[in-house]
């Protein structure tokens, strides 16, 4: 009862008029942002971020979440329609949606995923609402060693999930947790890594390192490889924008599917540093090897939208449980959520249930209004958000980095931080580059100081026992499945091997 | 350049990176109070010596094992059989390094150019180099886009940008004082 009592508090916090049409700009923003050519969704609400400077806390955390929500949606419109993912997280749209639009049923295909983002974000919603407050009781039992051994577990799976090669995506960490290094050290105030700059005493802020590694670098990317022209086929025929949606029967036939995508989503988006995409794919796999009709997967299936756009939507509720409960970001956009929450002075974690609940339940209730909202808006702005996909790409791009260098002089005022995010940029394109993923160094660069924090500690407070991380139920348990996550892609390999050898032996008997 | 030297290029210079971040640590001085206490480089030396082990193994691996059989993340499957279906598009150094000789220029310029003047200059110039050959349209959406950036930055969000100097300080008073900015 005092959950629906805190719930129906957020939503009257939200209907009131300048939070209501925060709300909405926030869905168009989201919406926007997922369709433009050279935006993604963390760059979309990186960029708006400043924005949030001068407002008060609540009206900046309605506009970042709506963004967030239908930011997960709008590029399934793009991904069906033109064979354009609007997001990474919607590439697996491209293999049944486009195969269902070239068969001309495009407006069933955008039925299907809007129905999915529909079922997955509410369910997610309710999810995130009942599981909040018991995991930020449970966190309020937490000692260092089990804080540690949740945040090691969070950036141990950030590795573990990444599609890049596992070497590089551990290096890329450990750069980011030394550049979490850089400044004067909490514990004893000592000087580490400034070479003596003044600025660096301060440290480097994550959103710097955020900013210039998403931001710049991806446009630094896209321009080493050419930007995209004007327009492409995105002129369609009108036929093309509206959505039919699936009968009721249609839809209780794929009940398994929707129930698999959802809490796909929801498990994944839990788990710190996966996010939507990694939750599309997993979802996908998924349903390629356990579905009903998983041989029909990839020719226009209506499954493997139904999976990728549900586990996608459902992932925003789920990422958002360890943001509030501990303080710890599940995600590119939640890791900037926590930003907006640290700037206007309030830590997430446990104790914001008990200080500041009406924040966490306007923030449940922009979940669930925002994920009604983005679905009205995929309804209704299919033709002027497919209209946004004729904006040239390189003026994208510009407004993209100037957006950038506002957003990262706005925080401190401070020059030098320009050309500290123009170097991250830099950092960000070799990183592409070179497959190293930025995530793993993004999320160092925010989860370093609480690593160290409570490693150093508890190693303060046990007598240097390294031994009691594990030793500790709790925080044992989670370093086991922490190491076993790092273990998985070698044991897998061994595996694949293994069976490739018996049956190159089989073949040869 | 010799192709053994490309291959083994990123985690080499990595771990001279390291090597160097290495010696950095050890120069942090801090009371730890006596005892056994561990000091505030152990955590940064950790993790430098962790990343240059990764990057010896990869070199070592790239160099004398075979490199293909690299280990990727659960998701790893999926997402590079999705970019084998796009294609790899070819690589433009030329364009690259404008892009980043814009970015850095953009920074320098802006203290002395001004918000207004520097973006406006930087938002016509890019696409140009990024290869929309409309000067007319970037012009155009640079002067617009930049008073349109003024105008939501300074008077809607109050946000505090350089305004330059000399003329281009007074240029940019005098727009402020015209959008109702004091």
């Amino acid at each position: 009862m005092e959950v629906l009592a805190n719930l129906a508090t957020g939503f009257g916090h939200l209907f009131t008029p300048v939070n209501f049409l925060v709300l909405w700009v926030g869905l168009v923003l989201g919406m926007l942002v997922a369709v433009l050519p050279g935006l993604t969704l963390v760059m979309g609400v990186v960029l708006a971020l400043p924005f949030t400077y001068k407002m008060g806390v609540s009206p900046a955390l309605i506009l970042l979440t709506a963004m967030y929500v239908s930011g997960t949606y709008g590029g399934a419109i793009t991904a069906i329609l033109f064979r354009i993912p609007g997001e990474p997280m919607d590439v697996p749209l491209l293999w049944d949606g486009y195969e269902m639009t070239r068969r001309g049923e495009a407006a069933l295909a955008l039925g299907w995923s809007l129905v999915a983002a529909l079922f997955g974000g509410l369910v997610s919603a309710v999810v995130m609402v009942l599981l909040s407050k018991p995991v930020a009781g449970l966190a309020l039992a937490f000692s260092t060693p089990e804080f540690f051994a949740i945040v090691f577990f969070g950036l141990a799976s950030v590795v573990t999930l990444s599609g890049s090669s596992l070497v590089n995506s551990l290096i890329s960490l450990c750069l980011g947790l030394l550049i979490a290094t850089v400044g004067v050290d909490s514990i004893y105030g000592a000087e580490r890594f400034t070479f003596g700059e003044p600025f660096l005493q301060d440290g480097i802020e994550f959103l710097l390192v955020m900013v210039g590694a998403y931001g710049i670098g991806e446009v630094l990317t896209r321009m080493s490889t050419g930007f995209a022209g004007e327009a492409g086929e995105a002129g369609g025929g009108a036929a093309r924008f509206r959505t039919a949606f699936p009968t009721l029967a249609q839809m209780l036939g794929m009940k398994a599917t929707f129930a698999r995508g959802t809490a796909t989503g929801i498990v994944v988006g839990v788990v710190p540093g996966a996010g939507a995409t990694v939750s599309a794919f997993v979802a996908y796999g998924l349903e390629s090897q356990y579905g009903k009709n998983r041989d029909k997967l990839g020719k226009g299936s209506a499954e493997g939208i139904v999976a990728a756009k549900s586990a996608a939507t459902a992932s925003v509720g789920g990422a958002l449980v360890p943001l509030l409960a501990m303080g710890i970001p599940g995600s590119g956009a939640t890791a900037i959520i926590l930003a907006a929450f640290l700037l206007h002075g309030i830590q997430p974690g446990p104790q914001v249930f008990v200080s500041s609940p009406d924040l966490v339940y306007t923030v449940f209730a922009t979940v669930f209004l925002g994920v009604v909202g983005m679905c009205i808006l995929g309804f209704f702005a299919i033709r002027p958000l497919c209209k946004v996909l004729e904006a040239p790409e390189a003026i994208v791009s510009a407004f993209v980095v100037v957006f950038c260098f506002v957003g990262a002089f706005a925080a401190r005022n401070n020059l030098s931080d320009l050309y500290v995010i123009s170097a991250f940029g830099v950092l960000g394109y070799l990183f592409e580059r070179f497959d190293f993923p930025i995530a793993p160094l993004v999320l160092g660069t925010i989860l370093g100081p609480l690593a160290e924090t409570n490693f150093m500690t508890t190693m303060v407070s046990f007598d240097n026992d390294w031994t009691i991380f594990f030793r500790r139920p709790l925080s044992g348990g989670i370093l086991f499945l922490a190491f076993a996550g790092l273990a998985w892609p070698l044991v897998r390999a061994t595996l694949k091997r293994v069976r490739a050898a018996r049956e190159a032996h089989a073949r040869a008997a | 350049m010799p192709k053994t030297l490309r291959l083994v290029l990123p985690h080499g210079l990595m771990l001279l990176a390291s090597v160097f971040l290495y010696w950095a640590a050890s120069r942090i001085e801090a009371d730890t109070g006596g005892g056994h206490r561990i000091g505030p480089d152990a955590w940064p030396k950790a993790i430098i010596v962790f990343m240059g082990l990764l990057c010896a193994w990869e070199i070592a691996k790239r160099l004398f094992l075979n490199a293909r059989a690299d280990l990727h993340g659960v998701v790893g499957g999926l997402a590079r059989e999705a970019e084998g279906e796009a294609g790899a598009p070819a690589f433009q150094l030329g364009k690259l390094l404008a892009g980043i000789a814009l970015v850095f220029g953009y920074v320098i310029a802006v203290p002395y150019l001004g918000f207004f003047v520097g973006t406006a200059a930087f938002l016509a110039v890019f696409p140009w180099f990024g290869g929309l050959r409309r000067p007319v349209l970037s012009t155009v959406c640079g002067v617009i886009g930049s008073l349109a950036l003024v105008v939501m930055f300074m008077r809607v969000a109050y946000i505090s940008l350089p305004l330059g100097e000399g003329p281009f300080e007074q240029l940019s008073i005098w727009l402020l004082a015209a959008i109702g900015v004091s």
